[in-house]
């Protein structure tokens, strides 16, 4: 949901997933959602950040940091956010522990990788 | 020209819409400068941050307040 700028608790995180047929895609969305559940960021569409629709894009402008899930090293999210000359940081399920086409995503592994997530972003490195 | 301030209605959305009324007159621009205060609608265009500005639907401004001098400049370039 949009924020006002009068609400006084604006959240200037925005979240993506790549959320791509994958297992790995299916971590990254499933991440996405649980750090915006928590509070890490509020989530919104990568599709149409691609599409170069124009609110996504001075949203994301506007956003101070736009924290992009890949689920897998294709990192078609990053593609897309270099593509319109956006900033980013950029994180790859594969590197924590998840194997494309193979590891089940399970609860425990969503809540493990959110929360290795959310300290690298809590810690900005 | 169609120019819309996004937002629910608080004071810096209200303070974007005077900057842009102001902008508009400067320019002598026939735009109609509606505001856009139903959250659907200001989802729907993608806009996250408000106050926003869109010009003939194309949003080109999130969650800042423009000063006139900055509305001026974006309405000149979107003419």
């Amino acid at each position: 949901m949009a924020d006002c700028c009068c609400n006084g608790k604006q959240t200037a995180n925005l979240i993506y997933a790549c959320s791509g047929a994958a297992n790995t895609g299916l971590l990254a969305d499933q991440v996405a959602r649980k750090l915006a559940r928590e509070g890490t960021g509020k989530m919104t569409c990568l599709a149409a950040v691609g599409a170069g629709l124009s609110g996504f894009l001075e949203s994301a402008r506007a956003a101070s940091a736009n924290l992009v899930v890949d689920g897998c090293p294709v990192s078609c999210g990053k593609k897309i956010f270099e593509n319109q000359g956006l900033p980013f940081r950029h994180f790859v399920m594969t590197e924590y522990g998840a194997e494309k086409g193979k590891t089940p995503i399970t609860e425990e592994l969503i809540g493990s990788v959110s929360g290795a997530l959310k300290a690298q972003q809590s810690c900005g490195c | 020209m169609k120019v819309q301030i996004l937002g629910t209605g608080c004071a810096k959305c209200q303070k974007l819409e005077e900057n842009t009324k102001a902008a508009v007159q400067a320019l002598g621009l026939p735009a109609a400068v509606e505001k856009v205060t139903d959250i659907d609608q200001i989802m729907n265009m993608g806009v996250m941050f408000t106050p926003a500005l869109a010009v003939d639907g194309v949003v080109k401004s999130s969650g800042k307040v423009l000063s006139k001098e900055q509305v001026t400049e974006l309405l000149k370039g979107a003419k």
